[in-house]
């Protein structure tokens, strides 16, 4: 079983004299294979939450487990997509996607046969030996999922993945995720601005509010999804205009404007 | 606090590497006595020099000596060195001109003018002059050079823009903007001098720091030449501190690095 | 208009460029002989260049003081290497542990600190103690010279190595060392190797400080000899032969620091 449970979760930064509350106190319960998305303002600590979960950082109060566990330092069953790529320039493309595998007691053979797999199915074929700098935005951020899959994680964490991509490539890499997490299944936390993204990708989104971090709502789009049977529509943006669709953006967005209107909860 | 902090750290630091110079010489042995001094021999002579003096005279006439001759030599040398660059900088027909000259001079170490300095000058101050002038003059040129170079051209045509005549142009815009890369240029140029004076009096030399590290290896008295590298070092830092001062002074709108 | 004003702006033609670099060349080079003819100095003092010419191409066939000028150059190109090669085989490890744990960061700061500031040319008494006239007393002084900024450029490449790798690097599971040598080093490897240039400069000005007093054989020993028979052509000669090898030795430096940036 591979949930991420934040337990009252609470981080709080020192600046100098000042205390800045990042995450105010957080509960949540991601189930097994899952796919939640949070949304929120900059600075609601979403993607604080994150770096929780994936051990790059330590809450200041309650826990965070995954599959029951309780996390204390990053590792590959938990791996990242960053919204920088964070691709090593210096590795080739196989290099890359290899790189954690390369920890795991797998021999060269199955290694290779994994890289392969994954380098087809993310339409990376014919640039294993390319370097980072020599691909566009899109595919280097094909080449960091592919690294992050690789592992077989427990649990995925991707953080803003597509924010460094221009409108168009996003669209595609939006559909891309899907068809993967259709494919091979699992437990996913994605941080977003996007509301239209968490919506179309996300069984539930979170709404966050800021300073402190809370959660305001969970809006479920699952039940929605399925009732309304978004997968029979063909294209993202004939999804993106039906009526069930518009009405979950609208929602998760008037939750959004009234924080920005002053309204303190 | 933060003060206190790094003083407290500068302490513990030194206490360690004394700790360290310790262990390995008197509490140990590992160190032979006649191949490095021990802490208490270091300390015998520099009271020593410092009082009764060492090589020709007192500790303070000797580094008065080396810091003067460093100075002054400096002083001159990066003045001529700066306006040059700044000259090649901003201009491109001086730069085609000089440019022969300075290519074939600038790959010869300045340590490399030593002998030829002994042939011309002779072995008294004039030599070590020249010597430390080579070794100044290079880096002030290349660092001024650069600084011009790397002004961003918005601001040199904002400048042509309003009309700036040459002099006001110079002294507005060129040289303060200029002037972070000219103190990186005086610095080596600085450091550069310093190393070439304590080489040259290391050679010939009847006062100054280099020559305690030459009448001291003669004589072969380590703890005598552990007080010539620690005046060097002491003193070199010290000149760096200073020029670091002035720096931040000159230039009170950076931040500092 | 004030076109004096923006005059770092104007460029020159190919042309303009070539005639002014020939007068400055030929400019410098009639002083040189203008100097040399009216006799400021006696003619010992001051060769023509075609005297320093005809002396370079002599003394690289017939020895002096022991060798030809090749087999001085070697003398000296084989100490600086070892010099280099130690500093280099030192500095980057050590500067990529420091970087890695405070312990080891902790300890040698400060032992490092207090050796920094010395100059080089000043530990040539202590190699001399320690050495005798072998060949370990220049070396150390060259050493010396360019180990710190090979430590300090190891180090701080790799301590300011943007932290996303790393994180990328942790969240993937790599161990402490696989961080260290696959992410650590090549990231770092820009700063070292501009660490490498400005050490490798270094270390040639230390090599000749060090062959000035306490050698026996070098290029800066055939300098100190020529010089001590006011045979200026030899001395100049070996200025000369040192400014080409350090240009070498930096052009190569450079043509890697500018593979290396590439990516």
């Amino acid at each position: 079983m591979a949930n991420i449970s934040f337990n009252a979760v609470e981080r709080v930064f020192h600046q100098g004299d000042k205390e800045i509350v990042a995450v105010g106190g957080v509960t949540l319960e991601v189930a097994d294979r899952e796919f939640v998305a949070i949304v929120g303002p900059s600075g609601c600590g979403k993607t604080t939450c994150l770096r929780m979960a994936a051990g790059l950082e330590k809450p200041t109060r309650g826990t965070v487990s995954v599959g029951g566990v309780p996390v204390t330092a990053p590792g590959p069953d938990r791996s990242v997509v960053f919204q920088q790529f964070a691709l090593f320039p210096w590795k080739t493309v196989t290099q890359n996607i290899e790189f954690g595998l390369r920890s795991l007691n797998i021999d060269a053979k199955t290694r290779a046969e994994r890289v392969k797999h994954y380098i087809e199915f993310m339409g990376l074929a014919g640039y294993e030996q390319g370097f980072p700098h020599q691909l566009s935005g899109g595919m280097q951020q094909r080449v960091a999922i592919a690294r992050a899959y690789v592992l077989d994680p427990k649990v995925l964490l991707m953080d803003e993945p597509f924010g460094a991509l221009d409108a168009q490539t996003r669209v595609v890499m939006q559909e891309e995720l899907v068809r993967l997490a259709r494919k091979h299944p699992r437990t996913v936390l994605f941080i977003t601005h996007a509301v239209e993204e968490a919506v179309y990708l996300a069984d539930r989104v979170v709404v966050m509010t800021r300073r402190p971090g809370l959660i305001k709502e969970i809006v479920d789009i699952k039940s929605i999804r399925e009732r309304e049977r978004w997968d029979q529509v063909e294209r993202i943006e004939d999804v993106m205009d039906q009526p069930s669709f518009v009405g979950l953006r609208s929602h998760i967005w008037r939750l959004l404007r009234k924080q920005h209107a002053g309204d303190p909860q | 606090m933060n003060a206190v902090k790094n003083i407290l750290n500068v302490l513990v630091s030194v206490a360690g590497v004394l700790l360290v110079w310790l262990t390995l010489t008197t509490w140990t042995g590992i160190i032979e006595p006649n191949r490095f001094p021990n802490p208490m021999e270091f300390w015998v002579s520099l009271k020593q020099i410092a009082l009764q003096g060492y090589g020709n005279g007192k500790l303070h006439q000797h580094i008065l000596q080396s810091v003067i001759l460093v100075t002054t030599s400096f002083l001159v040398a990066s003045t001529a060195g700066v306006t040059l660059g700044l000259l090649m900088g901003a201009s491109r027909r001086i730069e085609a001109f000089v440019n022969p000259v300075f290519l074939t001079l600038r790959p010869i170490p300045p340590l490399a003018w030593i002998p030829l300095a002994i042939v011309w000058l002779g072995l008294d101050n004039s030599a070590k002059v020249m010597v430390i002038f080579v070794a100044a003059f290079v880096p002030s040129v290349i660092n001024s050079y650069a600084a011009v170079r790397s002004i961003e051209t918005p601001i040199l045509e904002a400048s042509a823009m309003l009309g700036i005549r040459r002099w006001l142009h110079w002294k507005e815009v060129l040289i303060p903007a200029s002037l972070p890369l000219i103190f990186t240029g005086l610095r080596l140029s600085l450091q550069a001098s310093w190393t070439t004076l304590v080489a040259a009096e290391l050679i010939g030399a009847l006062l100054g720091l280099g020559s305690i590290l030459n009448q001291a290896a003669q004589d072969i008295y380590p703890a005598m030449i552990l007080v010539g590298m620690f005046s060097v070092a002491v003193c070199g830092w010290l000149m760096t501190v200073l020029l670091g001062l002035i720096e931040r002074s000159a230039m009170p709108w950076r931040a500092t690095p | 208009m004030e076109g004096y004003a923006i005059n770092s702006l104007h460029e020159l033609s190919r042309r303009q460029w070539l005639v002014l670099t020939l007068l400055g060349a030929s400019a410098f080079i009639g002083l040189w002989y203008f100097l040399a003819f009216i006799g400021v100095t006696p003619q010992k003092f001051l060769p023509t260049p075609l005297d320093v010419v005809q002396r370079f191409f002599t003394l690289s066939t017939e020895p002096f003081v022991g060798m030809t000028l090749f087999g001085h150059l070697a003398s000296s190109f084989h100490r600086f290497l070892s010099g280099f090669g130690l500093a280099v085989a030192i500095g980057v490890p050590l500067g990529l542990l420091m970087a890695t744990s405070k312990v080891v960061d902790r300890i040698v700061t400060p032992l490092f600190e207090s050796i920094r500031f010395v100059a080089p040319i000043a530990w040539i008494p202590f190699a001399a103690l320690w050495f005798g006239t072998g060949m370990g007393g220049p070396v150390l002084i060259i050493f010396m010279g360019a180990f710190p900024p090979v430590l300090i450029n190891t180090y701080r490449g790799s301590k300011y190595v943007d932290v996303k790798y790393l994180e990328a690097a942790w969240t993937l599971g790599a161990s402490r060392f696989r961080v260290m040598t696959e992410v650590l080093m090549p990231a770092a490897v820009p700063s070292i190797v501009a660490g490498l240039r400005v050490s490798a400069g270094l270390g040639w000005q230390s090599l000749v400080g060090a062959e000035l007093i306490a050698a026996s054989s070098g290029v800066g020993y055939m300098m100190v000899k020529g010089q001590q028979s006011i045979d200026t052509s030899t001395v100049m000669s070996g200025m000369l032969a040192i400014g080409i090898v350090g240009l070498l030795i930096d052009i190569l430096l450079r043509k890697i620091q500018e593979r290396v940036s590439q990516r």
